[in-house]
C-alpha cells in the first residue's frame, strides 16, 4: 500500500489536464475493482489516480444507430441487462453477466474492462504486497527481465495459445472475447486526440516485451466501445467453462455468432477465451465453417484448427480438449438459436 | 487503538541475519517497528508442564511466511505500507515442502491394530488395493483472524478470534511472563472457527507485547494470504488402502496405511486417520498404520472434520470399490458388514444408529430405482447420472464445563458457561435447553461464552461443544428449579420464574452446574480451570461413543463438457439426541456443501521451488458457490444415546462433512466408470 492522490474531474478536458499535470505514476481508474486489488497486491503503484467515471456524457449504450455504442463508463451490468443486447447479441450480454459477481458488475464499466490484467497466479501473488502471499516470484510482466515462475511452475491457469518463453499469462476477460468475436472497435482519447482501433489492435503478444500489454499511449483513456451491428448476434453464444458454477474466470470459453443461410453458415464469428494471452480470433476456425452446413464434425474440425497450434506446459494440456470441446458445444449453442 | 501488520519471512529455512527497519520507521504514522530482539526468549519448558507457547518473533526460519517484524502504527493503511518498507537479509538453507521433497523425513507413528489384518489380507477371497491422495486444504473462514491487546487496571485484555481464549490466556503469559490471573482473554464471537482458530498462534504474544511496550491498544487483523502461511491447515495426506472379503462377501480384513505432511515440530498425529474407519464395520482384522513427513512448512492442524473426512474419502471408496467387485450393492453391502463392537478396544459402541442412517437414507433417496452397472443412467438432456453412497464417523468426546446461571426478579436472565460460539449455534442450543427449561424470555437472556473473565474455557472443537455445554446447562436448569422451591418453602405464587422470584424479594438467585465426561472426575474440572485439556472420549471406560452419517449423492456429468453437478444429497445422521434441529439440519447442509467443495473445488497449491502458497485469497482457492449446490435433504435419526451422558446427546458438527465426498466420487464412478482416486476432481479429470 502506497500513499496517492485521488481526484474525479467532470470533463474531458479537465481529466487530460489533470493526467499532464499529475506527471509520472499518473493513472486512470473507473470502477476500480481491479486497480485498487492490484494496488493492494503492490503490483500497480499509481501516485494519482484519475477517475475517469464522473466524466458527463460517457455512459451511454446506444442501440439505435448503424452501430451498437457503449460509452466507457457504461457499468457491465446495465450492459448485460440492456433489452436490445439481450435479444440481438446474446454473446454480449452472456459475456458480461458470466463475468465476476453482480456486485463487481454494478461498479466496473465496460471501457475499463477491456484493460483488466492477468489472473496469473506468480504475477498477482508475487509482487510482495500484504495481501499477496510470502514468496517474491520472478515475473517478466511485472518486473521485466526477471523471469517466468509460471513456466515449469504451476501452470495449470497458463496459455495454451500466444505464448512465449518469458510469459504465458492469460488475458482473463471475457467481454473482451465476445467483443473480439464482433469485430468491434475501440474509441480512445488522448492528449493527441481522438482515435478508434479494431480491437485486437489493443492487445499485445507477450513477445519479448510481456510488460506492454496494451497500445494506448501516454495520457490515452478508452472513451467508448463500438460494434457493427449484424444479424449473425441473435445466433451467439458466450460459452464458458470454469472451476465453478459462477464468479470465476475462464478455463477455457468460446464466443460464436453464425451468420446462416438455412442450414449452411455463411459466416462464422469465433473467439477464444482463457486459453490465450489475449483474446483470441480464430480466422482458421472461421475458414472451416465458412459456406458449410453445420454438423458436429465440421464444428469438431472448426475447433481443432482453432488449437492447431496450441502448446501445452506441465499441467494445462487439458486445456486444449477443453478448449475443443468447448467451441464445439458454443457452435450447437449459437446454432440452436432463432435468427 | 494502533494497528499492527506482520512481517512475513520472503525465505522457507534458514535464519535472519538482519531486518532493515528505517524505510519502515520513517512512513508516516508508524509509531514502532519490533524485531526479535524486542521479544523474550522462548520460555524454558518441562515434560510435564504445559506444551510450549508457540513463538513470538525470532531469528531462525522454519517456514515461509513466518512473521520477522512488527509494524505498529496510527492507521492499518500505514501499518501495511510500513511493513511492506521492512527489508531483511537472509542465510537461506535448502528446503523440503512437498511429500516427495528431497530431505522430507518420514516418522512412523505408533500402528492401531486389531487382530491380524496382514495375515488376514493375504487368506481373503477378494482383495482391493488402491492408493488416495486427499489435498492441502485451508479453511478460509469468511472472518479473518484478528486479536487485539489493552492494558488497563493492571490487566491484560485480549480480544481474538479463537476457540480456546484460555489457551490464548496461557500461551501469552507464558511467553511474556504474565501471572495468567492478570490476563482476560475473550472470543465471545470470533466468525467461523472450523479448526483453525483452535490453534494457539504467536501472534497473541507478538500483539500484547507490542501493546505493552507502546502503551495503548493495538489491534490486528491478519491478511488471507498471511493465513494461509501462518494458520494450520488441512495436510495432504496419502491413503493406501487394503480390504479383504471372504468368500461369503464379509469384509474381514483391512490394511490401511496414511501419511500426511508435517512440519518439523508439528503434533497433529497421522494415527488418527483410522479413528472412524476402524468403526464403521465389523472387520476384525484392522491394521492402522501411519507416519508423518516432516517438512519445511508450517504446522498442519484441525480443519473441520480433520481426520475422518479425507479418511473416509480413501477408505469409504474403497469399500465401494470392493462391493462392485464382489458384485453386490453398494447399500445393502455395507448393511452386511455392520457391527455393534469397537473392534480396537473390543468394547461395544454406546450406540450406533449407522445401519438406520443407511436404510432411512435409502428410503429417501429412492435407491431402489438404482441400476447397477455404470453410465446406465440418463438425465433427459443426455448427461449421465450417477448414483453414489458412503457412510463415516466421527468421536463422539466430552469435555467438562462450569456454567453460573443467574435469573433476576426484573425479567432477566444471564448464564455463563465454558465453551466457544464458532458459528455453529452453541448459543442456541444453549438457550433451547434454558428457555425450555425455564419458561423464560429468550430476549431477556444474555449467554456468555467464550470469555475467560466469566466462566473457565476449554478449546472448543472436536464436536464437543454442545457434549460440554449442554449437560451442565440441564443440569443448572434443575438446580435453579430446586434452588427456587426451596426458597419459596412449600408456597405456589403465581406467575412466571421471575414474578416467583419476586414474590421473595430478592433480587437475584444463582446456581452453579458442572459435567463431566463418562470416567472422568474432579481432576477434569481441575485441568478446566487452568486452561488445560480434558477430553473424554470416545474411547469410554465401559464403553466407545461414535456419531455416524449417511450420505446419498446424485450427480450428473454433461456429455461433452464432462462438468459434474451435484442435483441432489440425502444425508441422515445420528448424532444421538437432537438438542437444537434447527442448527443440528443447518450443520448437515454445511458439513455437505464443504465436502462437495472438498470433493470438487478445493486445493492449496504450493509450488516446491518456493514453498510457499500460491492460490492464497477466495479467488483462487476455489470454495463452492450457491450456483454450485443443489438440493440437500437432511435427516437426523434422533435417538439418545443411553450412556455418552445425561443427555443422550453425541458431536455433530463434523461427523456431517466425513464420507460425502466419497459418496460423491463414488456417484461418479457411477456415472462414468471412471474411479477417480484422489481430490479435488477437476474438469481435468473428467475429460
Amino acid at each position: 500500500m502506497r500513499r496517492f492522490t485521488y481526484i474525479a474531474p467532470t470533463s474531458r478536458e479537465d481529466a487530460f489536464s489533470a493526467f499532464a499535470a499529475a506527471g509520472e505514476g499518473a493513472r486512470w481508474v473507473a470502477g476500480g475493482t481491479n486497480i485498487y486489488d492490484l494496488m493492494k497486491l503492490d503490483i500497480e503503484r499509481p501516485a494519482h489516480l484519475i477517475d475517469v467515471t464522473a466524466i458527463e456524457g460517457l455512459d451511454a449504450i446506444e442501440t439505435g444507430g448503424e452501430m451498437l455504442r457503449f460509452g466507457t463508463n457504461a457499468r457491465m451490468a446495465d450492459v448485460a441487462a440492456n433489452e436490445t443486447i439481450l435479444r440481438d447479441y446474446p454473446v454480449l450480454s452472456e459475456s458480461l453477466w458470466k463475468a465476476a459477481s453482480q456486485q463487481l458488475r454494478n461498479m466496473a464499466t465496460v471501457g475499463a474492462n477491456l484493460l483488466q490484467r492477468t489472473r496469473c497466479l506468480y504475477f498477482r501473488n508475487g509482487a510482495g504486497g500484504a495481501s499477496g502471499g510470502a514468496v517474491i516470484y520472478p515475473c517478466n510482466r511485472r518486473e521485466p527481465g526477471s523471469g517466468c515462475a509460471a513456466i515449469g511452475g504451476i501452470d495449470r491457469g497458463q496459455a495454451v495459445l500466444g505464448a512465449s518463453a518469458n510469459c504465458t499469462a492469460v488475458s482473463p476477460g471475457d467481454w473482451p472475447v465476445a467483443l473480439t468475436a464482433m469485430d468491434a472497435q475501440v474509441e480512445l482519447a488522448g492528449p493527441q486526440g481522438a482515435r478508434a482501433i479494431p480491437i485486437a489492435e489493443l492487445y499485445r503478444l507477450p513477445g519479448e516485451t510481456p510488460q506492454i500489454e496494451f497500445t494506448l499511449g501516454d495520457g490515452e483513456m478508452i472513451t467508448g466501445i463500438s460494434v457493427p451491428k449484424t444479424r449473425a448476434g441473435r445466433r451467439s453464444t458466450y460459452h464458458k467453462v470454469r472451476d465453478r458454477e459462477s464468479y470465476a474466470f475462464a478455463l477455457a470459453s468460446a464466443a460464436v455468432a453464425l451468420d446462416m443461410d438455412g442450414d449452411t453458415i455463411r459466416k462464422a464469428h469465433v473467439a477464444l477465451g482463457g486459453v490465450a494471452t489475449v483474446p483470441w480470433r480464430s480466422p482458421e476456425a472461421e475458414a472451416v465453417l465458412a459456406g458449410k452446413p453445420l454438423t458436429e464434425g465440421l464444428a469438431e474440425k472448426a475447433a481443432r484448427a482453432a488449437f492447431a497450434e496450441a502448446k501445452a506446459g506441465k499441467l494445462n494440456g487439458y486445456k486444449i480438449d477443453l478448449g475443443i470441446r468447448t467451441l464445439v458445444d458454443a457452435l450447437s449453442i449459437a446454432a440452436e438459436r432463432n435468427s | 487503538m494502533a494497528h499492527a501488520m506482520l512481517v512475513p519471512a520472503r525465505i522457507a529455512k534458514g535464519r535472519v541475519t538482519s531486518v532493515d527497519t528505517g524505510a519502515a520507521s520513517a512512513v508516516p504514522g508508524v509509531l514502532r517497528v519490533l524485531t526479535a530482539k524486542d521479544y523474550p526468549a522462548p520460555p524454558e519448558t518441562d515434560e510435564n508442564g504445559p506444551p510450549p507457547p508457540p513463538p513470538t518473533i525470532l531469528d531462525a526460519i522454519a517456514y515461509r511466511g513466518q512473521p520477522i517484524a512488527l509494524v505498529v502504527a496510527e492507521t492499518i493503511e500505514a501499518a501495511i505500507e510500513g511493513a511492506e518498507a521492512v527489508t531483511a537479509r537472509y542465510a537461506e538453507e535448502a528446503f523440503a515442502s512437498k511429500i516427495d521433497s528431497k530431505g522430507a523425513v518420514r516418522e512412523e507413528t505408533e500402528p492401531r491394530e486389531a487382530g491380524d489384518g496382514t495375515r488376514a489380507l493375504a487368506d481373503a477371497a477378494t482383495r482391493i488395493d488402491q492408493r488416495y491422495v486427499t489435498p492441502t486444504q485451508h479453511h478460509n473462514p469468511i472472518e479473518l483472524i484478528a486479536t487485539s491487546a489493552r492494558l488497563t487496571d493492571g490487566k491484560l485484555r485480549i480480544h481474538e478470534s479463537s476457540q480456546y481464549s484460555s489457551g490464548v490466556r496461557g500461551a501469552v503469559a507464558r511467553s511474556l511472563g504474565y501471572d495468567p490471573a492478570t490476563i482476560e482473554a475473550d472470543s465471545s464471537y470470533i466468525g467461523g472457527g472450523f479448526g483453525q482458530k483452535g490453534s494457539l498462534y504467536g501472534y497473541s504474544a507478538i500483539v500484547a507485547h507490542a501493546a505493552r511496550l507502546i502503551r495503548r491498544p493495538v489491534k490486528l487483523v491478519v491478511p488471507r494470504s498471511q493465513i494461509f502461511h501462518q494458520a494450520t491447515f488441512r495436510p495432504e495426506a496419502h491413503h493406501h488402502v487394503q480390504l479383504g472379503a471372504d468368500t461369503g462377501g464379509k469384509m474381514v480384513a483391512a490394511v490401511y496405511h496414511a501419511e500426511h505432511e508435517q512440519s518439523r515440530a508439528g503434533q497433529f498425529p497421522p494415527s488418527d486417520y483410522h479413528e472412524a474407519t476402524s468403526r464403521l464395520y465389523d472387520i476384525p482384522n484392522y491394521q492402522g498404520t501411519a507416519a508423518n513427513i516432516r517438512l519445511d512448512r508450517n504446522d498442519p492442524g484441525y480443519m473441520r472434520c480433520p481426520h475422518p473426512h479425507p479418511s473416509c474419502f480413501a477408505f469409504e471408496s474403497a469399500v465401494d470399490e470392493l462391493a462392485i467387485e464382489l458384485g453386490r450393492d453398494p447399500v445393502e453391502f455395507r448393511l452386511a458388514n455392520d457391527g455393534m463392537t469397537d473392534v480396537l478396544t473390543g468394547k461395544p459402541y454406546s450406540s450406533k444408529f449407522m445401519a438406520e442412517c443407511l436404510r432411512e437414507g435409502a428410503r429417501r433417496f429412492g435407491w431402489d430405482r438404482r441400476t447397477a452397472e455404470p453410465g446406465s443412467m440418463r438425465s433427459p438432456s443426455g448427461g449421465s447420472i450417477g448414483w453414489g453412497v458412503a457412510v463415516a464417523a466421527y468421536p463422539s468426546m466430552m469435555v467438562p464445563s462450569i456454567g453460573t446461571l443467574r435469573v433476576y426478579a426484573n425479567g432477566r436472565t444471564t448464564y455463563s458457561i465454558s465453551g466457544h460460539e464458532m458459528g455453529q449455534g452453541i448459543r442456541t442450543s444453549i438457550a433451547n435447553v434454558l428457555v425450555q427449561g425455564l419458561g423464560i424470555d429468550p430476549d431477556k437472556l444474555e449467554i456468555s461464552v467464550g470469555n475467560t473473565a466469566t466462566a473457565p474455557q476449554h478449546i472448543t472443537a472436536g464436536s464437543w461443544g454442545s457434549a460440554g455445554a449442554i449437560p451442565t446447562t440441564a443440569q443448572a436448569v434443575s438446580r435453579m428449579q430446586s434452588a427456587l422451591k426451596q426458597l419459596l418453602g412449600g408456597r405456589t405464587p403465581r406467575g412466571d420464574i421471575h414474578r416467583r422470584l419476586a414474590s421473595t424479594k430478592r433480587p437475584y438467585l444463582e446456581v452453579q452446574a458442572s459435567a463431566l465426561g463418562p470416567g472422568q472426575d474432579a481432576s477434569a474440572l481441575e485441568s478446566l480451570r487452568q486452561g488445560g485439556y480434558a477430553v473424554a472420549g470416545p474411547e469410554y471406560p465401559a464403553f466407545t461413543t461414535m456419531s455416524y452419517i449417511a450420505h446419498f449423492v446424485e450427480v450428473e456429468v454433461e456429455p461433452r463438457l464432462r462438468r459434474v453437478r451435484m442435483p441432489r444429497v440425502v444425508s441422515v445422521a445420528d448424532c444421538g439426541r437432537v438438542i437444537s434441529p434447527r442448527t443440528a439440519r443447518s450443520q448437515i447442509i454445511g458439513g455437505v456443501v464443504w465436502a462437495f467443495g472438498s470433493a470438487l473445488r478445493e486445493g492449496t497449491e504450493i509450488d516446491p521451488r518456493y514453498a510457499g502458497y500460491l492460490n492464497c485469497d477466495l479467488a483462487d482457492y476455489v470454495v463452492p458457490v450457491n450456483a454450485d449446490i443443489g438440493e440437500i435433504e437432511v435427516d437426523l435419526i434422533n435417538e439418545p444415546d443411553p450412556l455418552a451422558n445425561s443427555m443422550g446427546l453425541k458431536g455433530l458438527g463434523e461427523v456431517v462433512m466425513a464420507g460425502a465426498s466419497a459418496a460423491i466420487a463414488n456417484a461418479i464412478h457411477h456415472a462414468t466408470g471412471k474411479r477417480i482416486r484422489h481430490m479435488p476432481i477437476r474438469i481435468e479429470d473428467m475429460l
